[in-house]
């Protein structure tokens, strides 16, 4: 069988730096191809070779059997490959109609004519969406449907999913799962990128794994199995560490009650909710994309306002509070770990002494007056060996890390503040594997030591393995709390959704 | 390759060239007296430069620096003259660009309106107050028995000209400022990331109009030692492309639109590129419409040089410089 896209000894260097070697890897005809690996091991760089977004500095592409030389993705689009990115590559003011049919040649489109298409070709794929609605208004799971759409309009022989499933609802998952299967039998070759072994397991015919810009191994599905797969991408076995079962683990009891939320109420996104979070305990909170948690979780630390009328009560240590800025929940020791680190966890332009030195400046926590460029490096190397962040030193620029050890600079810069109570929203999200023990290991400590810890997380077993009391929360409310150890997966997630 | 060179020491080495070239090639280039002049006559650049950098730094831009600067000046001078003693004048003129920063500031920061329409419209109603409400004329004059402040524009200390300490304290000052105080850090913290900093504790917006205070001061003291070096203060300034040249030195030097970047040494090597540039064109008595030829081609080259060896990363091509 002549492999429909294949690429020999690829390699693609960055300033001499390998992020790809002589990477071998192909993808038969009709067959959904998992590709799997840690952050920077290579998946990105790989699809991208294929689609025509980089050119390999070393190395041939062969499109049924013919050697392939793409400059651009719109050229490997007109020759049937399409890639569907992780941040969507839609143009947010255009109509969803219009950027389906945006890059086809006629010059001019009747509005009328596209949206009649759009409809008819939405409707084909059983997409619910909208084709007068501009993207800006859709949510990710729509978006993500209109680019698939787009790829099947230009009659895509092959499609490469960058971590399709990672901003979807449950729903919207089993959603795209179908939509693939439905690819499949039309012929579409498939490529997905993913961080979810399940879904790899679940839906792909072959698995390949990356490890440091190099090729692991490829087999059928079937033959792997979850811990297979975690020590072809670490290089070791961890599957037990990463998410031992909750029931031998001991619970922590209850300190006292560290926060007190009544009846919070923010626009329509939190309702009238409540919940409490004690010392020396992990409560998780468990919820879908959108059921207000991040929002509460904001709405507590400052960082957005309540509403001004029946807003109902936050109570710190039994003190009522009403944080404006996040300032002042900062110097209450409330701290917000932020689920997006990109947007609004660290400073891109500094290293990462400067970006943690900044959290304990802002914080109060300096000993020194004004800026000491010694007890800035002191603190910094405190946080780097406590935290294990792996970096050639201090000076490295937190934008050359990758995402875990980004994400242990943001939750440095925050611990340094000394928090009495820490939110940790998505704490392992973009997170390798290895430095997602790290993290858990770290967020058990700090409960350990005393201090009340809230983790939002939409990631069952993550919420099932740190929690000592876990809050379920559904359209803007708490609706059930679970103690960590006396409950399930199937009986969380039925709170979630019903 | 693995040469990488940043802008700013491209424009570095292209100020040396140009240096080397201009020595050669020109007669009265490389002596002490007319070093000294090249550097006194960029100095109120310079310094201006140092109050635009603060803001860019900050993720914001001041297009109101130099309407502030010669109408808070020209206000002073106009209250000496009708009989104020001139320190009251000059303490008058500085709350002035206070006060014009703190509104810019409060308008960007808790209003929300993006700095360049801001400061755009500062800059014009500026002008338009200081010339209906503040005094009646184009030119005020510094006053003769002002002697202090002339010394501030014309004085020589240990032989050298009084304004170059001036950019020099000034770039000093701005150098400490960024690295080893707080609000520096907070300020570049800002620039780079205004949610990061919010979050993490940092009174962001209070910083913003911090700011715009420091760039309007700054100017001030830019004002005080152009009207003593002349001893008048055009307030067509203000209307002038001065401003320009100001952004030119910032953008050049290499302090990036998109905030978080750059440092004092950025502006000084802006500014000594332009200086030598302009000086060198003054001397082979080059026409003025020619000479922004020749700055535009300039900056447009640094630029184009430093995309080709620095290429965006995939972030800075997804958000945009601005």
């Amino acid at each position: 069988m002549i492999p429909i896209l294949e690429i020999k000894n690829g390699t693609k260097e960055y300033r001499g730096i390998p992020a790809v070697k002589d990477v071998n890897f192909t993808l038969n005809p009709g067959e959904v191809h998992a590709l799997l690996g840690e952050n920077g091991a290579g998946k990105s760089t790989l699809t991208k070779m294929l689609s025509g977004v980089v050119e390999p500095t070393k190395g041939e592409v062969y499109l049924n059997g013919e050697k392939l030389v793409m400059k651009t993705p719109l050229e490997a689009l007109s020759k049937g490959i399409a890639m569907v990115y992780q941040e969507t590559s839609l143009v947010p003011s255009l109509t969803v109609a219009q950027n389906i049919y945006l890059t086809d040649d006629k010059k001019f489109h009747r509005l009328r004519g596209i949206y009649i298409a759009g409809q008819q070709f939405l409707q084909s794929l059983n997409f619910h969406v909208d084709p007068t609605a501009l993207v800006s208004s859709l949510g990710a799971g729509q978006k993500q449907m209109v680019e698939i759409a787009r790829a099947v309009h230009h009659k895509a022989k092959v499609i490469i999913f960058d971590e399709p499933t990672s901003t979807l609802t449950p729903e919207e998952k089993e959603q795209f799962f179908l939509l693939i299967n439905r690819l499949r039998d039309q012929g579409v070759s498939i490529i997905f990128i993913s961080h979810a072994l399940e879904e790899a397991l679940e839906i792909s015919d072959r698995i390949t794994v990356m490890r440091d810009g190099q090729h692991v191994v490829t087999d059928m599905t079937a033959n792997f199995t979850r811990d297979k797969i975690i020590s072809a991408m670490v290089g070791r076995s961890l599957s037990g560490e990463i998410h031992g079962s909750s029931q031998d683990k001991k619970v922590r009891i209850a300190g006292e009650k560290v926060l007190s939320v009544q009846n919070l109420s923010m626009q329509n996104i939190v309702r009238n909710t409540s919940f409490s979070v004690f010392a020396g305990q992990i409560t998780g909170m468990f919820g879908l994309i959108g059921s207000g948690r991040t929002e509460a979780a904001k709405v507590v630390s400052g960082v957005l306002k309540r509403n001004l009328f029946h807003g109902g009560q936050v109570r710190l240590n039994g003190r009522s509070i009403r944080y404006r800025v996040p300032r002042s929940a900062v110097k209450d020791g409330v701290i917000y770990v932020t689920e997006d680190r990109k947007i609004e966890g660290f400073f891109e332009t500094m290293s990462i002494s400067e970006n943690i030195y900044l959290g304990a400046l802002a914080g109060g926590r300096t000993k020194a007056k004004g800026v000491n460029m010694r007890e800035m490096k002191a603190i910094a190397k405190q946080w780097i060996d406590a935290l294990n962040v792996k970096a050639i030193n201090g000076d490295a620029r937190v934008i050359e890390l990758s995402g875990g050890n980004q994400q242990k600079v943001v939750i440095a810069k925050a611990l340094v503040q000394k928090p009495k109570l820490v939110i940790f929203d998505e704490p392992t999200r973009g997170v390798d594997v290895g430095a997602i023990v790290e993290i858990h290991n770290l967020i058990d400590r700090l409960a350990d030591e005393g201090i009340a810890v809230l983790v939002i997380s939409s990631y069952l077993p993550e919420v099932l393995q740190l929690s000592d009391r876990i809050l379920v929360c559904r359209q803007g409310r708490i609706v059930e709390e679970f103690e960590g150890h006396k409950t399930d997966e199937e009986t969380i997630m039925y709170a979630a959704v019903h | 390759m693995n040469l990488r060179l940043s802008q700013e020491q491209i424009v570095f080495g292209l100020a040396v060239m140009l240096c080397i070239g201009f020595a050669i090639a020109l007669d009265g280039f490389l002596t002490t007296h007319n070093i000294l002049n090249l550097v006194r006559s960029v100095s109120i650049l310079g310094i201006l430069g140092v109050a635009m950098g603060l803001v860019v730094i900050g993720r914001g831009i001041d297009l109101s620096l130099v309407a502030v600067m010669a109408i808070s000046v020209a206000w002073s001078l106009q209250l000496a003259a009708s009989g104020m003693p001139l320190l009251y004048a000059l303490a008058l003129g500085f709350l002035f660009s206070l006060v014009v920063g703190l509104i810019n500031g409060f308008l960007i920061a808790y209003v929300e309106i993006p700095p360049i329409f801001a400061t755009l419209a500062m800059g014009t109603l500026v002008y338009g107050f200081g010339r209906y409400f503040l005094f009646n004329l184009d030119v005020l004059y510094v006053p003769d028995d002002a002697e202090y402040m002339i010394w501030f524009g014309q004085g020589v200390l240990f032989g050298i000209p009084v304004p170059i300490f001036l950019f020099a304290a000034v770039c000093f000052g701005a150098y400490i400022f960024l690295r080893y105080t707080r609000y520096g850090r907070y300020l570049r913290a800002v620039g780079d990331n205004q949610l990061a900093a919010r979050i993490t504790g940092i009174p962001a917006r209070p910083i913003v109009v911090m700011q715009y205070m420091l760039s309007s001061q700054i100017g001030f003291i830019a004002g005080i030692i152009t009207a003593a070096s002349v001893l008048s203060m055009n307030t067509r300034i203000a209307n002038s492309t001065f401003i320009y040249d100001v952004i030119l030195v910032v953008v050049l030097g290499g302090i990036g639109l998109s905030g978080g970047r750059g440092g004092i040494r950025n502006v000084i090597v802006g500014t000594l590129l332009i200086g030598i540039l302009l000086n060198g064109m003054t001397i082979m008595d080059i026409q003025y419409t020619v000479q922004n030829v020749i700055k535009g081609v300039i900056l447009l080259s640094a630029i184009v040089i430093d995309t080709i060896l620095n290429p965006r990363d995939e972030q800075t091509a997804q958000q945009g410089d601005i």
